[in-house]
């Protein structure tokens, strides 16, 4: 029997309730001390440890973009279902003005140095290995071009690239704070004002937002290698930022409920539909990653087709991670999570959303660490590829948890002891009464 | 209520109409019905109603595993079909052995027939399609649809069921189902109103006017195929209806043509700078299933020589000839038959039958030498009228002789042509060469010779081998002869 629940905020607890205080340390320290181990058990081979360094701060920057995009796209539509979980949306978006400072590890060489992270800032970059004769020919065509290395310059180049990402997370920054303040103040004062306020706000910064996401998935991933292009890989950036997002505030909202906060206002509906939204997701994203294949598999031309190629080749074994990939990011959480009773189940959801986190992680890795063998280790051993092993995956792991440490004492203190959910949204009322057909 | 219409006899009670007002008391009404053991009933709300399958006790609809089994069909009907309209084989694609299923093998992209990526988006839209249908022809089926009319429609009262009522009905199939008890359940359960639902058993007759609507109508649908046929076996002198004209004028060039001026100046621009309207094969690119890398299937020279005259198949007939003469090996020459010919009865009467179109114009049908051709350009040649070598008899020791002249070297004069005779590369497939070398080695074997040919023949060694180490003889005074074969050939032929 149905019976219309108050507009009101019944749960005994609503916020960390101090919890924080003990906690942020804690991860911060773990943070720093799993990152400076990575670093130092790397033997401070600065490519070697940008590039798994690379992959945690994309993961860890993608969850907090897609969070924001959770945020902007809830106002946007209007959406009253989801008034109970975007302010944990809200906090994480909120990360991304500090995550700026994880981003420092990755531009400070690049500025300081001819060196780091990518190819494009050595000082005698060329297009190398596979493309070059299409370059030569390319080249050739239109002997009034300047060689591509130089066309590519005016682009990518360090102090253009440092600008952009300024650019990028003031967007983000702003477009973050504005909604945590005024959705805080409306905590306070019940303005219905405030929910038109953020909604006229959103459709000029969701704007602002696709446009930042593009460049800026560009700039971090694609640009590592860059030869290469596809324009649909900020989709595939996007996409993986939505998923790992909406399986980071489901796994947030599971892990409050079990130490007793905000019980009553995220219900088994809201997880019906926050797995919904991940299944979409995971579809969107498997459509997404054919497209982009599809089409140069085949066009089939030489200056794209080398990039699948090297992350195909079963004998140099990235094809097995690229397998890994196709079945675990899409064929198994689609069997998986399409079924009704999976996504209203909190333990099978709990599986579900550490899964694909994995898979997102897995996911960045397979996009970034090839890049790593066709430019460096290839110069290192001649038979190319990383040595897996035990030292490998410690220090990856080590890099991995520290990272992952250091974004939780950014969420510790940016959550400090604000409230967990709305308090006086309009659409609170619809949101606790929200039920799933 | 009248309980006295169930006993007559042209109506049959379908159930019991209960109205509501609010969908608090429906719900709490159909709480009830469940919890009091009635299994057959259906609520009817102007909106959605949250918790109304619980409440009237409907398990969840297995609609979602038939669309799920459908859509998993789909895939294997999806790639089964372009599997077998693109031909595909399973392992080397190159070549058309490897079918198992004959498709239209249309060679698209350079790629494989059967290429998974390729064919991921059609199976993907037949999935969409195929789940579609299933959806929706499964509701109707589950919801047993179509029907042509309710008798819930004749219950004045069940009107505002769009508008602000709440309707709930007890079906009389119910085993629990007593029309007094069951009357007196609703009223207990807070219905504002109750009325008996009749089916109207004289509404099974067809009303009188159909029966010869339909006829009309049916007849009526004869009438555009029946103009459509009429038209089908008239002429007419007006010009064609061009229903697409994009598709019927196409802003393309035919291949093989040249360009028209496509700048409309006096100063004149060609698509492309020689004036062809298509570009030129990229220099060494060769046709998809020409590569022949096979050496002695197409060249008859074993394996280890393959390397020598590698470019022999793509030179000019005389270039060819003599750059084999140059370089030829005798070792070189396979000394059976390739891997890809099988000799059989069919091959060897193939041979045969090639051999007399192609050969016997000038070998003669035994292989004596003899040959219309030959005969009558030695009775010109006696005249004065025509140089000519004559053809060797295939009986001839140094054609017979294995060692100098094994049976690659036999494909290869087919192949390229020797001395004056002329290269057959272009009229007879590699297969059919073969065939005839297996039929030439099969008329060695009989060892007949014509009467008188002896004769002949040692005539033609004398007068033709000086001539052959000279391997440049003029071909214009042999054009007479070979016009005359060639005319043998169509005629042959046909």
């Amino acid at each position: 029997m149905h019976e219309t629940r108050p507009a009101k905020i019944t749960s005994p607890i609503v916020d960390l309730g101090g919890a924080h205080l003990k906690l942020m340390p804690i991860a911060l320290i773990v943070g720093a001390i799993g990152v400076g181990l990575t670093y130092a058990l790397y033997a401070f081979d600065l490519q070697r440890f940008s590039h798994i360094y690379l992959v945690n701060f994309a993961f860890v920057l993608t969850m907090c973009i897609g969070c924001l995009f959770f945020v902007t796209i809830s106002h946007l539509t209007r959406a009253g279902w989801n008034v109970t979980v975007r302010r944990i949306a809200e906090l994480y978006a909120q990360c991304l003005p500090v995550l700026f400072i994880l981003f420092l590890p990755i531009l400070i060489p690049l500025l300081f140095s001819n060196d780091g992270l990518y190819v494009w800032n050595q000082a005698g970059w060329s297009i190398d290995g596979a493309s070059t004769t299409v370059i030569a020919e390319l080249n050739e065509a239109d002997a009034k071009l300047p060689p591509l290395e130089e066309l590519k310059k005016a682009y990518l180049n360090k102090t253009f690239f440092a600008i952009r990402w300024v650019v990028y997370f003031c967007i983000w920054g702003g477009m973050a704070t504005f909604f945590l303040r005024t959705s805080l103040k409306q905590d306070q004062t019940g303005d219905k004002k405030l929910t038109s306020r953020m909604q006229a706000f959103s459709a000029p910064a969701m704007i602002a937002f696709a446009a930042s996401v593009v460049f800026s998935s560009m700039d971090l991933l694609m640009s590592l290698e860059p030869l290469w292009f596809s324009t649909m890989f900020p989709v595939y950036f996007f996409a993986g930022s939505v998923l790992s997002a909406l399986a980071l505030i489901t796994l947030t909202c599971l892990y409050l409920q079990r130490t007793g906060r905000i019980t009553d206002e995220v219900t088994v509906e809201h997880y019906h539909d926050m797995g919904k939204l991940m299944f979409g997701f995971v579809v969107f994203w498997g459509y997404i990653a054919f497209s982009q294949f599809l089409l140069i598999w085949y066009a089939n031309i030489p200056e794209e087709t080398f990039w699948y190629e090297y992350r195909m080749s079963l004998t140099d074994g990235w094809g097995v991670l690229s397998i890994i990939l196709l079945v675990g990011h899409l064929f198994i959480p689609f069997l998986f999570m399409m079924g009704r009773t999976m996504r209203r189940n909190k333990n099978l959801l709990l599986i579900a959303v550490i899964y694909l986190l994995v898979m997102h992680w897995i996911d960045l890795y397979w996009l970034v660490m090839p890049q790593y063998d066709r430019a460096y280790a290839h110069a290192i051993e001649p038979d190319g590829m990383i040595q897996f092993g035990v030292r490998t995956l410690l220090c990856d792991a080590a890099c991995t948890v520290g990272v992952l440490g250091l974004f939780a004492g950014i969420f510790f203190l940016i959550v400090g002891d604000k409230p967990l959910v709305t308090l006086q949204d309009p659409r609170l009322g619809e949101a606790l009464n929200h039920e799933v057909h | 209520m009248a309980n006295e219409t169930n006993n007559s006899s042209d109506k049959e009670l379908v159930g019991l109409l209960a109205q509501f007002d609010d969908p608090t008391s429906l719900l709490a009404a159909c709480n009830n019905a469940r919890e009091a053991g009635y299994t057959k009933m259906d609520a009817y709300t102007p909106f959605p109603v949250h918790g109304i399958d619980p409440a009237l006790g409907i398990k969840r609809s297995f609609l979602p595993f038939i669309v799920l089994a459908v859509a998993l069909g789909a895939v294997v009907l999806g790639l089964g079909m372009q599997f077998y309209t693109n031909g595909g084989g399973i392992g080397d694609w190159s070549t058309d052995e490897a079918a198992i299923f004959p498709g239209y093998r249309f060679m698209i992209s350079g790629k494989p027939y059967f290429s998974l990526p390729a064919n991921i988006p059609v199976t993907f839209e037949v999935i969409v399609l195929s789940s579609a249908f299933a959806t929706f022809f499964g509701m109707w089926i589950i919801n047993r649809l179509p029907r042509l009319s309710n008798p819930l429609h004749r219950v004045s009262r069940f009107k505002r069921v769009t508008n602000d009522k709440f309707f709930l009905m007890l079906e009389a199939k119910d085993d629990k189902f007593d029309a007094s008890d069951s009357e007196a359940h609703l009223n207990q359960w807070g219905a504002v109103a109750i009325e008996e639902v009749n089916q109207d058993l004289t509404d099974t007759k067809l009303p009188s006017w159909m029966a010869p609507a339909a006829l009309i109508g049916a007849l009526l649908l004869l009438i555009p195929p029946v103009a459509i046929f009429s038209v089908y076996g008239s002429t007419n002198r007006k010009p064609r209806l061009h229903v697409v004209p994009d598709m019927d004028w196409q802003h393309k060039f035919k291949t093989q043509v040249l360009s028209p001026n496509i700048a409309e100046k006096d100063d004149p621009v060609y698509l492309f700078e020689n004036r062809r309207a298509m570009r030129q094969p990229v220099e060494g690119s060769v046709r998809f299933g020409s590569l022949e890398d096979d050496s002695e299937m197409f060249r008859g020279i074993k394996k280890e020589f393959s390397g020598q005259a590698a470019t022999v198949g793509l030179k000019s007939n005389v270039l060819a000839s003599t750059a084999v003469q140059e370089e030829e090996n005798p070792d070189q020459w396979i000394t059976g038959f390739p891997e890809g010919f099988k000799v059989n009865e069919d091959t060897l009467a193939r041979g045969k039958q090639r051999f007399e179109i192609y050969c016997s114009v000038c070998h003669g049908y035994a292989g004596n030498g003899d040959g219309l051709v030959n005969q009558r350009a030695i009775a010109l040649a006696a005249n004065g009228k025509a140089s000519w070598t004559a053809a060797k008899s295939l009986h001839d020791p140094t054609v017979t002789d294995s060692v100098k002249n094994p049976t690659g070297r036999i494909y290869d004069t087919i192949t390229n042509g020797r001395n004056t005779m002329g290269p057959y590369r272009d009229q007879i497939p590699v297969e059919d060469r073969w065939a005839i070398v297996a039929y030439v080695k099969a008329l060695q074997a009989t060892g007949i010779t014509a009467p008188g040919a002896e004769a002949t023949e040692s005539e033609a060694e004398e007068a033709g081998e000086p001539e052959a180490d000279e391997s440049a003889e003029p071909a214009a005074e042999t054009t007479e002869p070979e016009a005359e074969a060639s005319e043998a050939d169509d005629a042959d032929t046909e």
